[in-house]
């Protein structure tokens, strides 16, 4: 793999958003009351600020050796899977229910990025024949064997 | 289809709707859950575990009880979960201790008070008593005493937290005798306070009386004082602290029970608080509890709102110096 | 001698057939993602309610050894770390898989857990007493310098960086401060409701192995580079003996490890297999290769976390202090039979206490007979489409985090950890680090404030953090280790330069 020629402005997006939270969590930890129970954190602070603001300098003057960065195309591609498991994480887990939600987004991502094609109706069963049979097994693992309660909205 | 599937929501809704209605004579439908606000294997989990075994038979609840623990901060965390986001339908218990939570209120930075929670009923009283390592030179509360007045602040004394039960029995007994103690409290609860004590890490440990009992039988520990009203059945060599001359009540008593957040529907509440202590009486229960060296003590709803009010009072008395 | 007499008792049809169940299922709960072993024996404390004293704990026991083995199946195969234990055999075990090895990734693990665990059962059965005085002499300022010396490991761990390294540490440290403080009860840093009670460490692990992965295969697109069915390779199971005993440093070190660590109260399970993977990555001539799928890392790691199990019960069965949250509900099996722990149980009822230690030695041994059968038809899960895995391996991670508390919070701090670790791992930071320091942080700052209050009620602050051998024998290990990493940087740096120049 040839490495890419290294977008510095990424690394420069990244390691100063890292650095803005070292910031952020080294101001919190040395305003916040009571300070004994901040004791600890500001140690921890401390240390990260320092290296964060080291790893964007870094960052700024082009120094940084590791990590890849991520392509266009990477970013095409990925982004419907993330957004429909983000849809699903934070809203439909619980707003439908887990096994209504997990089935959706299961077949759905399955549908993406399956690399069979899309016009044929074999290839169209057989994801639905993978959804079903990942669902049983989650359902026995998880409600029967576990008897773990997840919230349930429309069926179960 | 779809009108077809709208129609069965709704009939679904009325159904359930219809057992709201009746005054949950259904109840409960499926099995219940119980936090717990510490971790798996301690004392508090596990006496759910124990008293909550029965729960599925007829003549209990008819449904299973599953334990739910969610530890952290001394209880903090379980009893904020409890009070701000469990549903209060009545399939989420908690199990409470007292004083705990009512001392955490008081003190503040926590998201409930005594209103927070409906009791439904008590299951046992752990009392603190102060214990020693085995070959410790104090062999009395006097000792003990004695070396807290003549080196104030020098009496490293390990229990489970800030605000829990065996702080405030070091609170009483410092407020008692007119001396000072350095409390550390562990994390890791009463297990890693013990563990302290056994391994000469401090002078001396407060404890509960079920964990203390057990590491006398294994020969670690001296136990020097009850910090209750009467000896009790485990123990009853060792002398309350009040008989060693110490004016200390039984506010720090650990008392575990059952209750509900605040807004669960009254039928179930009467429902539980009439089945729940009678689940506690099974002796199947009983025999367990008393193998384990676990003190039972099993107190109705209307006992425990009045139990809960009283500690309240005195906490705030105690505490209000602080 | 005495356990020999005992024996004859595990192999009763009843205590054997328990025994097979508590190997199969905890070798199914461990592989389940969210399901820590400490979870996993606690669920089967109702079922020994029924069953006498003997029977019960040997089901107990049978469940943790095969949980801790079992969460190396889902660590290497869809690279979600079961328990703390587990992470370690992620780095080099995922990668395995990914190469088309995961039978012998998973032959070789299942292997090194069984050495390492009869060795940390034998301990157990002959230097129980001598053991017993050695866990107690951990008090607070040495686990402080204990925790200290994990993090000194954090800059090594994983990642080709130091300075990213650590700062990765450094996120976790403070990720692990979120929530209330332990002691005073004060809240720190709770700027979402679902942050309320911490960062769960099994949600975070979930999140930090499982999300990165499952994003990664979404930017491999539709027809992507990844979409070649990938070739498992069969691995005979003599080829895994040959490959353990080529491995006889990595295997002594990882089993050494895990029995010293898994000993000391509240710490050993979690860090165990971790400092067994960067002390065998030290020592190894081949140091450049762990993290790219080499199998002494596996087992250093897995012989680590089982070795870890017979000593982490010392503690309890001698002196009745349970040292891990498993071996506190291994002691609710014991209570409720009205068995304490100490004398009583060895003087008076030596038939429980040695069949149950015999049972464990015999669970390993089933655990691995069952893990090696397992591991074949296993390792082919790695012949899943990525599309499937991805989905799969995200239903597993939401069901997964969901189950630790029955709590939407885990899940939500699962899923942005999860994104979060994507973003960083594309910028050259790693998960490892920022895991340990998730784990060591409240271990350092509980055991430093404790401290710290015993020390100014009595010799003050210095004597007490740095006087006594233990103390010092510990600030100059971790001393050694700092300078060792400083060393071993300045080295390699050449060489990363030079590669990348060739590059």
């Amino acid at each position: 793999m040839s490495a890419p020629s290294l977008p510095r402005i990424q690394h420069m997006i990244g390691s100063g958003i890292v650095a803005a939270v070292g910031v952020w969590v080294t101001y919190i930890s040395y305003t916040a009351t009571p300070s004994e129970a901040f004791l600890f954190p500001r140690l921890i602070a401390t240390v990260f600020v320092v290296l964060a603001l080291w790893t964007f300098a870094k960052a700024c003057l082009g120094w940084t050796k590791v990590g890849n960065g991520i392509t266009p195309t990477q970013v095409k591609n990925l982004a419907p899977g993330l957004i429909i498991a983000l849809i699903y994480i934070f809203w439909a887990a619980k707003g439908l229910g887990f096994y209504t939600a997990t089935t959706i987004a299961f077949f759905i991502l399955l549908s993406l990025y399956d690399p069979a094609p899309h016009g044929q109706l074999k290839s169209w069963l057989k994801r639905i024949a993978i959804t079903a049979v990942f669902m049983v097994v989650m359902y026995g693992l998880f409600a029967k064997l576990l008897t773990v309660y997840t919230p349930r909205e429309v069926f179960f | 289809m779809k009108k077809l599937l709208a129609g069965a929501a709704i009939a679904l809704t009325a159904m359930t709707g219809a057992s709201f209605a009746d005054g949950h004579a259904n109840y409960p439908e499926r099995p219940i859950m119980m936090m717990v606000s510490y971790g798996a294997g301690g004392a508090t989990d596990f006496q759910a575990r124990i008293v909550t075994m029965t729960a599925g038979n007829e003549d209990a609840l008819g449904m299973p009880i599953a334990i739910l623990n969610k530890p952290g901060a001394g209880g903090r965390v379980g009893w904020n979960w409890l009070a701000g986001q469990a549903e209060a339908d009545g399939y989420t218990l908690g199990a409470y201790n007292i004083p705990h939570f009512i001392a955490q209120s008081i003190k503040g930075g926590v998201e409930y008070s005594r209103d927070s929670f409906e009791p439904i009923a008590n299951w046992g009283a752990d009392p603190a008593v102060m214990v020693v390592g085995a070959d410790s030179e104090f062999n009395t509360m006097e000792d003990v005493v004695n070396f807290a007045k003549e080196n104030p602040g020098k009496l490293t004394t390990s229990g489970a937290g800030l605000f829990v039960g065996h702080h405030i029995a070091a609170l009483q007994m410092e407020k008692a005798c007119g001396c000072s103690m350095a409390y550390i409290p562990t994390k890791g609860g009463g297990a890693a306070a013990m563990k302290a004590v056994i391994a000469g890490e401090v002078m001396a440990g407060i404890n509960n009386l079920s964990d203390a009992f057990r590491a006398r039988e294994a020969g670690n520990v001296k136990i020097l004082g009850v910090a209750d009203l009467e000896r009790n059945d485990f123990m009853p060599d060792v002398p309350t602290m009040m008989e060693a001359g110490l004016d200390v009540d039984n506010s720090s008593v650990n008392f575990r029970g059952v209750m509900v957040p605040k807004g669960t529907p009254q039928g179930i509440i009467d429902k539980l608080a009439a089945t729940v202590p009678t689940m506690f009486e099974n002796s199947r229960v009983q025999g367990k509890m008393k193998a384990g060296g676990s003190p039972m003590h099993i107190m109705t709803r209307d006992e425990v709102l009045a139990m809960w009010e009283k500690r309240e009072q005195t906490l705030k008395e105690l505490l209000a110096g602080l | 001698m005495e356990f020999l007499y005992y024996f004859g008792d595990v192999f009763t049809p009843i205590n054997f057939g328990l025994l097979l169940l508590g190997t199969i299922g905890g070798l199914i709960l461990g592989a389940t993602p969210g399901l820590s072993p400490t979870m996993a024996v606690a669920l089967l404390i109702p079922f020994t309610f029924q069953l006498q004293a003997a029977q019960g704990l040997i089901l107990l026991g049978a469940a943790y050894t095969s949980t801790v083995a079992g969460g190396a199946v889902s660590a290497i195969l869809l690279k979600i770390p079961g328990a703390p234990a587990n992470i370690a055999t992620t780095l080099d075990g995922h990668t395995m898989a990914q190469k088309g090895e995961g039978a012998k990734a998973l032959q070789i693990s299942f292997l090194a857990s069984a050495v390492g665990g009869i060795f940390g059962v034998l301990l157990l059965i002959f230097l129980t007493p001598v053991l017993a005085q050695w866990a107690l002499a951990f008090g607070p300022s040495h686990l402080f310098w204990l925790a200290i010396l994990g993090v000194t490991v954090i800059g090594s761990l994983d990642s080709k960086s130091v300075v990213k390294g650590l700062l990765s540490g450094c996120i976790g440290l403070w990720l692990a401060t979120i929530g209330f403080d332990d002691i005073m009860g004060a809240q720190r840093f709770i700027f979402h409701p679902a942050l309320g009670g911490g960062i769960n460490i099994i949600a975070a692990l979930i999140g930090l192995f499982a999300i990165p992965q499952v994003i990664t295969m979404f930017a491999k697109g539709r027809k992507g580079d990844g979409a070649e069915v990938l070739k498992v390779q069969k691995h005979p199971i003599s080829g895994a003996f040959r490959e353990l005993f080529r491995n006889k440093r990595a295997m002594g070190i990882g089993t050494a490890v895990g029995s010293v660590i898994g000993l000391i109260p509240g710490v050993g399970g979690q860090i165990a297999g971790l400092v067994a993977y960067d002390q065998s990555k030290k020592f190894s001539p081949d140091r450049d290769k762990f993290g790219t799928g080499h199998p002494e890392g596996v087992i250093a790691a897995e012989s680590a976390n089982n070795a870890m199990v017979g000593p982490s019960l010392v503690p309890l069965l001698t002196l009745s202090i349970p040292g891990s949250p498993t071996a506190a509900v291994l002691l609710g099996g014991l209570l409720i039979h009205g068995i304490f722990p100490g004398t009583d149980l060895f003087d008076n009822h030596p038939d429980v206490a040695w069949t149950f230690i015999n049972s464990m030695l015999i669970g390993q041994v089933l655990m691995c007979i069952f893990g090696l059968y397992v591991a074949g038809l296993a390792a082919r899960v790695a012949q899943v489409p990525q599309s499937v895995m991805a989905a799969v391996v995200l239903g597993l991670a939401v069901f997964g985090s969901y189950s630790v508390q029955s709590s939407m919070g885990d899940v939500y701090v699962m899923a942005a950890l999860g994104v979060m670790m994507y973003f960083l791992e594309r910028f050259g930071f790693s998960a490892a680090p920022l895991v340990l320091g998730l784990i060591l942080g409240p271990i350092a700052e509980a055991n430093f404030i404790q401290g710290s209050m015993i020390a100014n009620a009595t010799d003050g602050l210095g004597p007490y953090f740095l006087g006594g051998t233990l103390n010092i024998f510990l600030i100059v290990v971790v001393i050694a280790s700092i300078a060792y990493s400083g060393y071993m940087e300045l080295r390699s740096r050449r060489y990363t330069s030079k590669e990348e120049i060739i590059a």
